[in-house]
């Protein structure tokens, strides 16, 4: 590749040589890669005060008070002076220790360009894109652009392909899947002039061209099912990929796809669907690994946003600003943090929230997202609540009347509501890892001291006289606790693994007792409190502590009583050891003797303040005193109002239990007091130097309004005015189709980006898309219509001679197809593909111990490929856990979806050889393909043999390549005939049960006939 | 095998092509390595303990600490420096001086504690660095860092940058090999994740090969059920015949890679289950490894295999042995982890050493971070924890280019800062380069319009460590 490079470049000089130099495309690159570093933008390295990016600089002595450049005098110039000295010269240049160098042709380039007057241009990218006028000629302006090129090299272009390699190649690029037999046939015999025109529209029509779309989509949100780092628990955002191809099938424009994702949420009325799209800048990873300092985590996820949204619109590589002003564009430190500033307003605080860091879940803010029969059931059960609280409503005003009817049958009201619990008082506490538990006046206990990681309280009480068979434990507040709330942990969490009760009766050993039934008034999602009844130290009984810092209680009942006994003991042991720290903080413990059936939670004691009320004269009453009575009356006493309220507390219970098992998507909002953002000094979070307000780059864009928000910035990306957006996605979309970009740097348009092969064409096509206001589809359908794209990509000795990357486009490229779309191709001409669009993420076939090798932490462990469809969708709706991403797709290319990645390497290696000849899925799908071949394919080998070629490659086979496979099958035939046991375990490898009939010897040889056909390169390749 | 396909026998591993004519251009490349000035080490085996090891309990003796038991770190020690949220809302910060005996050993005079009977007796080949630091205060971020520079996802690893930059040593294996192990001080700790072996932004074919505990070694390595070698072989030159005619008609230099990666997938598919195959082994030499080389997937059989591998040419070799991570219970978890690896880690050496490849092969021994002095929770007579801690620590380094029986760097009274020759992350990684005969300044990649490197722009080699 190195070598490659390097001869395009001498190509490019020697075609240089021939016309005058042009500033961006012959000095630019030499200028910025050897000299920027020092004499660019960065203010704060600058070196001898020289700017070598602006002219005026360039041209004025600098603090030597030599002048670098003297236009039309190259020997005047101190620059070449300094290129020309010995490397050793202390004053050559570049210096040594940059360990950069200029070639001898550079050199040539630079003395001849001084000699030309030393002409500066912007930028290319920097400056916005004027429509050209493509070159006369009677193809389309595409192609005018492209021949007009060729003709400088001496390339002609190839002739148009044959109408099998044509639909193979659309149907590909488009939907990302094969044609069909029937399809390739009704295109072959399609005579009429526009049949390739109606092929094309119809691809562009079928729902699976915005599932294609959304794979490159899915890279550059760094999408996954999971939150990443180290724990790397589980999240759903699939509603916003449902959002992503939704948004490409009905072809939203791109300045709204944009806007959507940007800022949806900051929209007029801020539409629903638009609020989902904005999941794009919440797909970023969370960090919840214990211990972090949030805020440094906080400060990463907004430069990932910022980061992100560089890459994926402009194409610049903010991230070099994050430190220090960038090196070779024009931004600014202060820029990039102004940019971040857009991001800063989201209320979360950097760590996983509300959801738990080991069971995984979506953090907030969210929004929840019901489909239509869900939306129905939510609306029926809301109107439930409404009519229950309307019932409600109507029997309150009832209420003086029938607490005074009842006040003369108070006393008996609460006598029955002695409460069944006794407290109960150590003379035994002691905690084992060295917390202080201190015996409160109320009888709680409060925890103070070293907060240690994992700790056992063990609380020994005298055996109440009545026995025990229950024991109530309520979890407290307390000022002193972190945040005022329960727990002990610094977000007030606490996390209760076990409950284990030993009795010891005086003449006895020690028993423990079994706990049987728990019961919570509150259990955090993933954290039940059935957990303390589970053996081990996982999971345990927790209460959401960073977002509820309320009292809790918990009931513990066991299996069989402890009979009244004189000298008794108790010992209680509350085990805290599933998460460092997460101890409870104050607690009160209680035992009973009624029967455990009868118990419940809130076994009602009489609060003080209804005594008093009571005992209170009702014309004295205070209006609280009569609240209370209310109240309690309506809690305690039988009436219709108590059965009023039980409905409506079941109508909302049932409400809320609905709700929050719809799925949610996380999404960007607005905090209403707005975060203040600063230059971090170093890019470090602690480190905030100067305060600045959300702006957009001062070289690329007017800031005309005061303030401004993320609505703005997304405005501004999409505005005719930006030099960049259009540029950059054309190019795109250019590199899936023909292979390479025109701008050979995808992801980067910055002073370092390569020259652009055809900057006419691509500004063309960039004015172009703006014209047809952002229409994605028209905009593709213009570069597969060309002549240049239909035609053959036979490769031809002088193409290897004179363009071997395949930039000027003498022929189409081939190109290996995505890791994604040789597994769904696979499924697809196997007849296994299950092309259901959209939905949650599905499991197909993994090897064994990928998620479990290497961790043993969240809830993405123990991988269940489904059983039935999820075996079988396309390959872009499989969990993604991001740090044991699908390891086929890795083999294959792509990226970990860690962080926003633009673009993929195309590798070749034996280990993606071994997945398609070994792997489950291919192994099945040839099984399936056999069968299809057996079943459609015809009676003889030869024409089942052809048949199943023209499946996988969409051309007719020749007559070699035909001999080769009947070799082979008849060798293997002969094997299976002799091994039936054989055959039996390679049919029976896979979940796909045939409808069957073919004699397994059968079957398994031609299973292994189109394993051959699905390893083709010409079947992994887009022809 | 049809003849004319023969011609790629000589191809190196796996390689990218996005351009034709260079793709046999690039696999000479690959073959003839290239390194900027000769190579001490031809390879290297990496024991990475994960988790980060507790330094004053192994490697640097403070046995002054015994007189303020209990006492609060000093804030003149403590310098106002940042903790994790496990242990900044401690109240004190007990110092827990460690439990374990700290000698001398060999001729060097080198000290490690009773923990560590086996590797001790080697001190004379090992080189201490007592002196290292890091900026990452949590796992993820700081095992990040020492993978491959940066402490954010998205750079290449430390692995993929040398077989990028060297390539490959054999036809028959791949140039960067990773192998994991739970430990038993802590058995759930702590995940390590793709990244730290992957390629980055580099071609993902450098990306380390992890070799699984489970099933197949190499991913989809085992033919189907009922597809035997044979059947696989001839399947094979089906392929190649069909994909040699269509090179005939196309054109496509590709389509002959594509030719040679089958071949070298056949290869593999012998070569490892050779590589794996320890029941040639003598008795003595397994016994040598401990009880557990038997064991598939623990630290003793991945030495084992580090060997083979190392044998066998395979140019960077990575082992992940988990579960160092001790916030509480220190001074048990810690002897599980020390009987997991020391016994190991001391045969392997040896191993290597009886067989000349020790001079050759240079070995890296450390975590991703040290632990602090104080105790995270109670600190009792027989118990404590501890916190992690950025701020000093230690890794050992043997075998190639390798100053023996050499300690530098030191740590202050507390082990708490480093007051002589400090070695950053990016010094280390440096030097690990230059030993393999790479100037880190100049092994870049061009990414984004910007040369990158693993030491991003910082690194300095640590020449007194070197032999």
């Amino acid at each position: 590749m190195r070598a490659a490079s390097r001869f395009v470049s001498l190509l490019l000089v020697v075609s240089a040589q021939a016309e005058p130099l042009q500033f961006n495309r012959d000095i630019r690159p030499i200028l910025s890669d050897k000299c920027f570093f020092c004499h660019g933008t960065d203010a704060n390295h600058r070196k001898g005060n020289l700017r070598l990016d602006e002219r005026k600089s360039a041209t004025t002595p600098a603090e030597s008070g030599a002048v670098a450049i003297t236009p039309g005098k190259p020997s005047e110039s101190e620059i070449m002076k300094r290129i020309r000295l010995h490397a050793d010269d202390s004053d050559s240049m570049p210096p040594e220790e940059s360990g950069k160098s200029l070639t001898e042709a550079e050199k040539k380039r630079l003395e001849q360009w001084i000699a030309q007057g030393a002409q500066y241009e912007d930028h290319w990218a920097f400056v916005p894109a004027r429509r050209p006028q493509p070159p006369p000629s009677p193809s389309g302006p595409i192609d005018a652009f492209l021949e007009a090129k060729q003709k400088t090299l001496g390339l002609t272009m190839s002739p148009e392909a044959d109408r099998a390699t044509l639909i193979r190649r659309a149907t590909l690029d488009i939907t990302g899947l094969p044609p069909t037999q029937a399809e390739i046939a009704a295109f072959e015999q399609d005579a009429s002039p526009d049949a390739y025109e109606k092929l094309v529209d119809r691809l562009f029509q079928s729902p699976h061209y915005g599932e294609r779309m959304a794979m490159q989509w899915l890279d550059y949100a760094r999408y996954a099912d999971s939150h990443g780092f180290q724990t790397d628990s589980s999240r759903s955002q699939w509603p916003w990929r449902d959002w992503v191809i939704k948004a490409f099938n009905t072809n939203l424009p791109f300045d709204q796809f944009t806007i959507q994702q940007l800022a949806g949420d900051l929209l007029p009325g801020a539409p629903r669907e638009a609020v989902v799209a904005t999941g794009f800048n919440r797909n970023h990873r969370l960090n919840g690994e214990g211990g972090i300092i949030a805020e440094e985590w906080r400060i990463e996820n907004n430069i990932d946003r910022t980061e992100t949204m560089g890459l994926t619109w402009l194409a610049l590589t903010l991230n070099c600003a994050r430190c220090h002003d960038h090196k070779y564009d024009p931004v600014s430190q202060k820029d990039f943090y102004s940019l971040f500033a857009f991001f800063n307003n989201v209320p979360e605080s950097g760590t996983i929230q509300g959801a738990s860091n080991r069971s995984g879940g979506n953090s907030p803010p969210l929004l929840t997202v019901p489909n239509q029969q869900q939306e129905t059931e939510l609306a029926r059960l809301n109107e439930q609540v409404k009519s229950a609280e309307n019932a409600v409503r109507a029997l309150e005003g009832d209420l003086p009347r029938l607490v005074a009817a009842w006040e003369p049958r108070a006393k008996e009201t609460l006598a029955n509501l002695e409460s069944p619990w006794t407290l109960l008082k150590p003379f035994n506490l002691e905690s084992k890892a060295g917390s202080t538990l201190n015996p409160q006046k109320d009888g709680s206990v409060l925890a103070t001291g070293t907060n240690p990681p994992r700790d056992v309280y063990v609380f020994d009480a005298p055996l109440p006289d009545a026995g025990a068979s229950a024991f109530l434990l309520e979890c407290l507040t307390d000022p002193t606790l972190p945040g005022g709330g329960p727990g002990r942990y610094g977000n007030s969490n606490f996390a209760l693994t076990d409950f284990d009760v030993y009795a010891e009766i005086p003449g006895k050993k020690r028993e423990q007792l079994k706990v049987v039934r728990a019961v919570a008034d509150y259990s955090q999602r993933g954290w039940s409190i059935d957990n303390v009844l589970k053996k081990g130290k996982r999971g345990g009984w927790a209460v959401d502590g960073p977002t509820k810092k309320e009292p809790r209680k918990a009931m513990f009942v066991l299996e069989k009583p402890i009979p009244p006994q004189k000298g008794g003991k108790l010992l209680l042991r509350l085990r805290h050891e599933a998460l460092d720290g997460h101890n409870i903080g104050r607690f009160r413990l209680s035992a009973t003797a009624v029967s455990g059936t009868n118990l419940k939670l809130d076994g009602g004691s009489v609060p003080q303040e209804v005594t008093e009320a009571l005992a209170t004269a009702s014309d004295k009453r205070k209006p609280a005193q009569v609240k209370v009575l209310h109240s309690f009356y309506r809690a305690n006493v039988d009436s219709p109002i108590k059965k009023a309220d039980a409905q409506l507390a079941s109508a909302r219970a049932a409400r809320d239990r609905f709700e929050s098992a719809l799925p949610t998507v996380m999404v960007m909002q607005e905090q209403p007091q707005p975060r203040d953002a600063f230059i971090l000094y170093r890019g470090e979070y602690d480190k905030p130097r100067d305060k600045v307000v959300a702006a957009l780059p001062a070289a690329l864009a007017p800031n005309k309004k005061e303030q401004l928000n993320r609505l703005d910035l997304a405005q501004w990306i999409v505005s005719p005015q930006n030099p960049l957006t259009a540029r950059v996605w054309v190019n795109r979309q250019w590199e899936r189709y023909f292979g390479v970009g025109i701008v050979k740097t995808v992801e980067n348009f910055g002073m370092q980006s390569e020259y652009p092969s055809h900057p006419e064409l691509l500004d063309w096509l960039a004015t172009e898309f703006v014209r047809l206001k952002w229409d994605m589809k028209a905009i593709q359908k213009l570069m597969v219509m060309s002549k240049a794209y239909r035609q053959s990509s036979d490769v031809r000795p002088e193409h290897l001679a004179t363009d071997p990357e395949n930039k000027y486009l003498a022929r189409a490229s081939r190109v290996r197809l995505a890791g994604e779309v040789v597994r769904d191709q696979a499924l697809a001409v196997s007849g296994l593909l299950v092309p259901k669009v959209g939905g949650p993420s599905v499991r197909p076939y993994m090897p064994e111990g990928v998620w479990d090798e290497t961790s043993k932490y969240g809830d993405m462990r123990g991988y269940k490929p489904d059983t039935g469809e999820g075996l079988y969708r396309r390959t872009m709706y499989t969990v993604w856990k991001r740090t044991a991403a699908p390891p086929t797709m890795l083999l294959f290319d792509s990226p970990t979806r860690e962080i926003c990645t633009v673009k993929r390497s195309r590798t070749n290696t034996p280990l993606q050889a071994l997945a398609l000849l070994n792997e489950v899925t291919f192994v099945e799908a040839a099984r399936a393909l056999a069968e299809q071949m057996l079943k459609h394919g015809g009676s003889s080998k030869e024409d089942r043999i052809s048949w199943a070629f023209q499946r996988v490659t969409g051309r007719p086979i020749s007559d070699k390549e035909r001999v080769v496979l009947v070799k082979g099958l008849e060798a293997r035939l002969q094997r299976y005939h002799r091994h039936p046991d054989e055959a039996s375990k390679l049919t029976s490898f896979g979940a796909w049960k045939s409808d069957a009939g073919p004699a397994l010897p059968e079957l398994a040889a031609y299973t292994l006939t189109a394993n051959v056909l699905l390893n083709l390169d010409e079947v992994v390749t887009r022809p | 095998m049809i003849p004319s396909l023969h011609l790629n026998r000589r191809v190196f591993l796996q390689h990218s092509t996005q351009i034709g004519a260079a793709a046999l251009a690039s696999q000479l490349l690959a073959e003839n390595t290239s390194t900027h000035f000769p190579a001490k080490a031809k390879r290297i085996i990496y024991l990475f303990q994960s988790g980060a090891p507790s330094q004053m309990d192994l490697f640097d003796p403070k046995a002054q600490m015994e007189a303020h038991r209990g006492e609060d770190l000093p804030a003149s020690i403590r310098m106002g420096q940042r903790l994790t949220t496990m242990t900044s809302g401690q109240k004190s910060f007990p110092v827990a001086p460690s439990m374990f005996q700290f000698a001398r050993h060999g001729e060097s005079g080198m000290w490690f504690s009773d923990l560590m009977p086996n590797m001790s007796k080697l001190a004379d080949e090992w080189c201490m660095i007592r002196s290292m630091h890091t900026e990452a205060i949590n796992h993820d971020p700081a095992i990040t860092f020492f993978q491959t520079g940066s402490q954010l996802a998205g750079r290449p690893s430390i692995g993929a940058w040398v077989s990028y930059g060297l390539g490959s040593m054999n036809r028959d294996l791949p140039a960067y090999v990773v192998l994991t192990s739970f430990g038993s001080g802590r058995k759930e700790d702590q995940p390590l994740y793709d990244r730290l072996w992957g390629a980055g932004f580099l071609p993902s074919q450098h990306q380390g090969v992890k070799f699984r505990n489970t099933g197949d070694p190499v991913l989809y390595l085992s033919n189907p059920p009922g597809v035997d070698r044979q059947a696989r072989r001839e399947t094979l030159d089906e392929i190649n015949a069909l994909n040699g005619f269509r090179h005939s008609t196309v054109g496509d230099p590709e389509i002959q890679t594509r030719i040679a990666q089958y071949e070298m997938a056949f290869r593999m598919q012998a070569s490892v289950p050779d590589l794996t195959d320890i029941s040639k082994e003598p008795k003595h030499v397994l016994e040598a490894y401990g009880p557990e080389v038997n064991q598939p997937g623990t630290y003793a059989a991945n030495c084992l295999l580090a060997r083979r591998l190392a044998e066998r040419d395979v140019r960077f070799i990575q082992l992940f042995h988990m579960g160092w991570d001790h916030h509480g219970g220190l001074p048990n978890a810690i002897k599980g982890q020390c009987r997991d690896t020391d016994q190991p880690t001391a045969a392997l050496i040896k191993d290597l050493k009886q067989r000349g490849l020790l001079d050759d092969t240079l070995i890296v021994w450390g975590g991703e971070f040290g632990r602090t002095i104080y105790s995270q929770g109670a600190l009792t007579a027989t118990n404590y924890g501890r916190d992690h801690h950025p701020r000093c620590f230690t890794v050992l380094m043997a075998g190639a280019g390798v100053r023996k029986g050499y300690t530098h760097g030191e740590t202050d009274d507390y082990s708490y800062n480093i007051v002589r020759d400090p070695v950053h992350v990016h010094d280390l990684n440096a030097t690990i380069m230059h030993l393999m005969g790479l100037e880190h300044t100049k092994l870049t990649y061009r990414y984004q319009g910007r040369d990158f490197r693993l030491t991003d722009i910082h690194g300095n080699l640590v020449k007194p460590v070197l032999a």
